[in-house]
C-alpha cells in the first residue's frame, strides 16, 4: 500500500475524528476533595446528594468529622458548612448540560461514634458502620447498608434494599420494591414495609419489643431461636402461611381474643412467655416462620 | 339591663366574632378587667406575627392525598364527610388545597379535618343496625377509589406536562423511577380488583392505602427531578 493510498483513507479519518472531538461526552478526571471539621460534642451530619454515588460513614474515636470524596466532573460543586456540631454537606448543580455521569459524587465520612446522620443519595450504596445516633437515609435505587449502628434508624428507598446487620434501637424501612434483610438484630422496635420486596428477619426477639413486617408481593420469613418469647400474629389477605414452627407456637394467652378475619389468612400463637410482639403480614405474598437452630 | 360579662363570655365573644373591632361589651369589660387585657394583648401579638410570616407555598395534592388515604384506610373518614363540598366535580382536597394559602388557615382546615374525622369515629361508635350498617356500606362512596383516581390523574398530567422530561428520560434513576410506578400502579390494581369482591376487607385497604401513600410520594419525587435538571 503506497503512502498515498494510506494518506487517502487515513485522513478522512483523523479529519473526521479532529472534526466531532468537541462534540463526544468526554468525562473529565475524578476530582478529589477533603475536608476537617472539629466537632466538640454530638455531630449532627446533613448529606444531600443531588446525583448518584456512595456515602460511607465510619466511626473513629476522634472529635473530629473528616470528609473525603471524589466529584466526577465540575459540573457540579461540593459545598460545605458548619454550624457547631452541625455539619451540612451538598452537591449542587452548576452546569444544566451536566449528564449523569457527571453528576456523580462518591462521599466518605469519619465521624465520632456518636453522631446522628441525614443521607441522600440517588443512587449508588450507603453504607454505615459502628455509629451510634439517629439516622435518616433516603436513596431511590441505591443499596442501604448498615453494620453496628444504634438509634432509631429510617430508611426510605424506592427500590434500593436494605441489610441491617447486628443493629440496635429502632428501625423503620419503606420502600416500593426494595428488600430488608435484619441480621443479628438487637431491635426493640421494627417497622417494616415493601410493596414489592422481601423481608427477612434472623435474629433475635428482644423481649417488650414490637416488630411489625409487611410486604405486600414478597415473602416475609421469620427465622427465630429456641430462646425468644413472642407474641405472633401472622395473616394473609391472598397469599400464603408456611409455618414452620407449628410444633413451638401455643395458643396466645395474653387475654386477646384472635379471631380471624373472614377475607384473610391468619395464625396467632405463642413462642415461649410471648413477651415480644411480632405482626406479620403480605398482601399476596408468602409469610414463613420457622427456627433457626 | 345588659347582664355583665364574665371571662369565659369574653373568650368565646372574641373567638365568634374576631378582634378588630372588639366587641362593645367586650370592649367595657375587658377595660377594667387586667387578666382579659391580657388575652387580647396575645391575641394581638398571634396576629402580629402570623402577618410577618412569609407567605405559604401551597402544600402540594399529594399531602392531602396521603392524609386523605390513611384516613379513609382506618375507617375515620367517608365521602359525605368531606369539609367542603365543591359544586363543580372536583375532589374535595382540590377545593382543600386551593383554600390552603397561609399557615393559619393551613392548620384551622387540618384541625376542622382531624375534628370531622373524630366526629365520624363518634358515629361510627355507635350502635347501627345490621341492616342499616349494610346500607351506609353499599351507599358509601369509597375514598380510597377517589384517593386513587386523584393519584391516577396527576399521573396523567405529569406525562403530559414532561413529555421530554423524567417520564421520558433515560437516566437511570428516572427509569428506576418509572419501574417503581408500574409496580405501584399493578399493585393497586391488584388491590382495587380485589377490593370490588371483598370491600371489607381490611388487610386489602390497608396495603392500598399504603401503595397509594408510596405513590403519591413517587410522583412527588418524579415532579421534583422534572423542576430539576438531573
Amino acid at each position: 500500500m503506497s503512502l498515498r493510498l494510506v494518506g487517502r483513507s487515513v485522513l478522512p479519518v483523523l479529519g473526521a475524528g479532529i472534526f466531532l472531538w468537541p462534540v463526544a461526552p468526554a468525562l473529565a478526571a475524578p476530582q478529589h476533595f477533603e475536608k476537617h471539621f472539629t466537632v466538640k460534642g454530638k455531630p449532627v451530619v446533613v448529606i444531600q446528594n443531588i446525583g448518584n454515588g456512595r456515602i460511607e460513614v465510619k466511626s473513629w474515636r476522634n472529635p473530629e468529622v473528616v470528609l473525603t470524596g471524589t466529584q466526577a466532573s465540575n459540573k457540579i460543586s461540593i459545598e460545605s458548612e458548619q454550624a457547631g456540631d452541625r455539619i451540612g454537606v451538598s452537591s449542587n448543580l452548576i452546569d444544566a448540560t451536566a449528564q449523569p455521569l457527571e453528576m456523580e459524587a462518591d462521599f466518605q465520612l469519619t465521624v465520632p461514634e456518636e453522631t446522628e446522620l441525614q443521607l441522600k443519595t440517588q443512587t449508588g450504596l450507603i453504607l454505615v458502620e459502628q455509629v451510634m445516633g439517629d439516622m435518616t437515609l433516603e436513596s431511590v435505587a441505591g443499596d442501604v447498608h448498615l453494620k453496628e449502628v444504634s438509634g432509631y434508624i429510617i430508611v426510605t428507598t424506592k427500590s434500593g434494599s436494605l441489610i441491617c446487620t447486628q443493629c440496635a434501637g429502632k428501625l423503620n424501612f419503606n420502600s416500593i420494591s426494595g428488600s430488608a434483610q435484619l441480621l443479628q438484630p438487637a431491635l426493640s422496635n421494627v417497622n417494616l414495609f415493601t410493596t414489592s420486596g422481601n423481608i427477612l428477619f434472623d435474629g433475635d426477639f428482644v423481649r417488650t419489643g414490637l416488630y411489625t413486617m409487611k410486604s405486600g408481593k414478597g415473602l416475609v420469613e421469620v427465622r427465630f431461636s429456641s430462646s425468644d418469647s413472642f407474641d405472633l400474629n401472622a395473616q394473609t389477605a391472598t397469599g400464603t402461611v408456611d409455618n414452620q414452627a407449628a410444633d413451638y407456637l401455643k395458643p396466645d394467652s395474653h387475654g386477646l381474643k384472635h379471631i380471624a378475619g373472614k377475607y384473610t389468612k391468619s395464625f396467632f400463637g405463642t413462642i415461649g412467655q410471648g413477651l415480644a410482639k411480632v405482626e406479620l403480614s403480605s398482601y399476596s405474598g408468602t409469610i414463613r416462620i420457622l427456627k433457626r437452630d | 339591663m345588659r347582664a355583665k360579662l364574665q371571662c369565659h363570655d369574653v373568650a368565646e365573644l372574641i373567638e365568634q366574632e374576631g378582634l378588630s373591632p372588639l366587641p362593645e361589651a367586650v370592649g367595657e369589660h375587658v377595660a377594667i378587667c387586667a387578666d382579659c387585657q391580657g388575652l387580647v394583648a396575645d391575641f394581638n401579638s398571634i396576629l402580629t406575627a402570623a402577618h410577618q410570616l412569609p407567605a405559604e407555598v401551597e402544600p402540594p395534592a399529594r399531602i392531602w392525598i396521603s392524609l386523605h388515604a390513611q384516613l379513609a384506610a382506618e375507617g375515620l373518614i367517608r365521602e359525605e364527610v368531606a369539609v367542603i363540598q365543591p359544586t363543580r366535580r372536583a375532589h374535595w382536597w382540590e377545593a382543600f388545597s386551593g383554600l390552603l394559602q397561609g399557615r393559619a388557615l393551613a392548620t384551622a382546615a387540618v384541625g376542622l379535618l382531624i375534628f370531622a374525622a373524630g366526629v365520624v369515629q363518634l358515629q361510627r361508635n355507635s350502635p347501627v343496625s345490621p341492616a342499616e350498617s349494610a346500607k351506609t356500606q353499599v351507599q358509601e362512596p369509597d375514598a380510597l377509589v377517589d384517593s386513587g383516581a386523584a393519584l391516577n390523574s396527576q399521573e396523567h398530567e405529569l406525562r403530559a406536562a414532561e413529555p421530554a422530561g423524567t417520564l421520558a428520560s433515560s437516566s437511570p434513576v428516572d427509569d428506576d423511577l418509572q419501574k417503581n410506578l408500574k409496580t405501584l400502579n399493578a399493585f393497586i390494581a391488584e388491590c382495587q380488583h380485589h377490593l370490588k369482591t371483598n370491600p371489607r376487607d381490611q388487610l386489602a385497604r390497608e396495603y392500598l392505602a399504603a401503595a397509594l401513600q408510596q405513590k403519591a410520594e413517587l410522583l412527588a419525587e418524579m415532579m421534583d427531578r422534572g423542576r430539576s435538571v438531573n
